[in-house]
């Protein structure tokens, strides 16, 4: 048999490397694919359901909310077929919903953590609870989406029957100034945070991305397309990077309220630790949560380091807590190469037995 | 063959030895960039910089506003203050409509705990396909 001849001109090689480098920086990739129902809409937000694939005996009684955060687009949760946590835990048996708080507009400068905890929170579980006569369920919150699950657990949790909550690289405790690069760039000497949102309203996404990108310029700006085209052969390599880029360029702005309240509240005065932080007049007190807890914290996490993470486990009521430590960074734990190993099994295998 | 492949069967690179250099010097930088953006300058200088940004751009954005607004009712068209008006209004709408679902989803779960499930619809006795049959071939009699 005659042998394939393979064309090792390094002129077409050159054109065809650049010809993939330039789809993948000008298009978008097909991302959240896994196929949903909207449940619950309330201004920008939307409350999905995923489409279960097992039969309804099969599947775990107590549903699962994703709550992501409030700057990023959630399909980070979703990404592509064969490396999604949806698509897992749908595979996995569970029914699945996720809150998606959508992009605010200049409209919605305004809204603050309040809102989301106590409004939008609220109406979407009573609507997930009413449709699908269920009366428990469980919360995972990923970052600024711990931080309000969080608070939503501590003042409504016990109320609206909340049984289990899984907390993702979350920043609740604010006192290690030194170590958090954050806190140091909001520092009240340098960052005039009435000026930036008097003059944008909201805090835009650009600035946002700039901010998490910053704290590793080197691999953000510059090693990430190195590493792209050391790896501009592997179609493998190239479709990850290409959804990943997707994600990471599309940027959300933060409402004006909720920014105020993150910089202010918790970046320097770490109100929600103190247990000094008021929610529509009602103090959020962490020990009124009493939902069996999973923290899971990324061991290589520069935008959420441990010690922001931890000590919410001595502050909390629930008789069943654990915490969870894995390789990896703040996105990469749950959208990395290991997550489909290491983290997303680890969920499944604490969630299952406390889901039935 | 034009080029002898390596014991790993992949072919020699040149670059190879280029390339781990500049992945070391790459990591060193990294780190002294990191180092960099802690530190108390770099966290001032950001910040002086973002602030003589909005000092200088504030004055002709508010300008720009003014004569925007002007402009805009001149020609009897929504400003931005206008839109936002609305959809204000829209969302407090959305949010009466939610309580509206929701006191719904409570009368009907205490009607369906008060009187069962609703009944299932009757079956509507359909005629039997063959008197339909017979009645139509009569009709084409007469």
């Amino acid at each position: 048999m005659a042998e394939a001849t393979v064309i090792t001109d390094p002129y077409t090689e050159a054109a065809e490397r650049l010809k993939t480098l330039t789809k993948v920086m000008t298009t978008k990739a097909a991302i959240a694919q896994t196929p949903k129902e909207l449940v619950w809409t309330l201004n920008k937000a939307k409350l999905y359901r995923y489409t279960p694939v097992l039969p309804k005996e099969k599947r775990h009684p107590i549903p699962l909310v994703l709550v992501f955060a409030l700057m990023n687009r959630p399909y980070i949760l979703d990404l592509r077929p064969g490396h999604s946590f949806v698509e897992y835990m749908v595979n996995k048996g569970y029914d699945l919903y996720l809150l998606d708080w959508g992009a605010p507009g200049p409209e919605d400068k305004n809204l603050k953590f309040d809102d989301y905890t106590l409004d939008y929170m609220p109406r979407a579980i009573r609507k997930l609870k009413a449709t699908f006569g269920v009366e428990q369920f469980s919360l995972l919150g990923w970052c600024i989406g711990a931080i309000l699950t969080t608070i939503y657990a501590a003042l409504r949790g016990d109320q609206d029957g909340l049984r289990n909550l899984i907390l993702l690289t979350a920043p609740l405790d604010f006192s290690n100034k030194q170590g958090l690069t954050f806190a140091r760039w909001t520092d009240e000497r340098y960052f005039d945070i009435d000026k930036v949102l008097a003059a944008f309203g909201n805090m835009p996404g650009e600035m946002i991305d700039y901010g998490a990108k910053a704290l590793k310029p080197v691999e953000n700006y510059i090693g990430n397309y190195v590493k792209l085209w050391d790896n501009i052969d592997d179609p493998r390599i190239v479709e990850s990077w290409h959804a990943m880029n997707t994600w990471v360029t599309d940027n959300v702005p933060l409402a004006g309220g909720a920014f105020r309240q993150l910089i202010v509240d918790l970046y320097r005065k770490d109100k929600l630790m103190r247990g000094e932080l008021v929610i529509r007049g009602e103090r959020v007190d962490l020990s009124r949560i009493h939902a069996n807890l999973l923290t899971v914290i990324a061991e290589d996490d520069h935008i959420t380091p441990s010690c922001q993470s931890e000590p919410i486990m001595s502050k909390v009521s629930s008789a069943d807590k654990e915490l969870f430590k894995v390789r990896g960074g703040h996105i990469g734990i749950m959208a990395g190469s290991g997550a489909s190993k290491f983290t997303w099994p680890h969920i499944d295998g604490w969630l299952a037995p406390r889901s039935k | 063959m034009g080029e002898d492949p390596t014991q790993d069967g992949k072919r020699f690179d040149p670059l190879d030895a280029w390339r781990g250099v500049r992945d070391v010097y790459m990591d060193a930088w990294s780190k002294n960039m990191v180092e960099m953006v802690n530190t108390e300058a770099y966290a001032q200088a950001t910040g002086a910089m973002l602030d003589t940004y909005l000092t200088a751009s504030t004055p002709f954005r508010e300008a720009l506003e003014k004569a925007m607004v002007r402009t805009l009712e001149q020609l009897a068209m929504p400003t931005r203050a206008d839109v936002v008006s609305i959809a204000e209004r829209m969302t407090n709408i959305e949010m009466r409509l939610d309580d509206l679902d929701a006191k719904l989803d409570t009368i009907q779960r205490l009607i369906t705990q008060a009187v069962g499930p609703p009944p299932q619809p009757r079956k509507v006795q359909q005629p039997a396909k063959k008197a339909v049959a017979a009645k139509k071939a009569k009709r084409g009699k007469k």
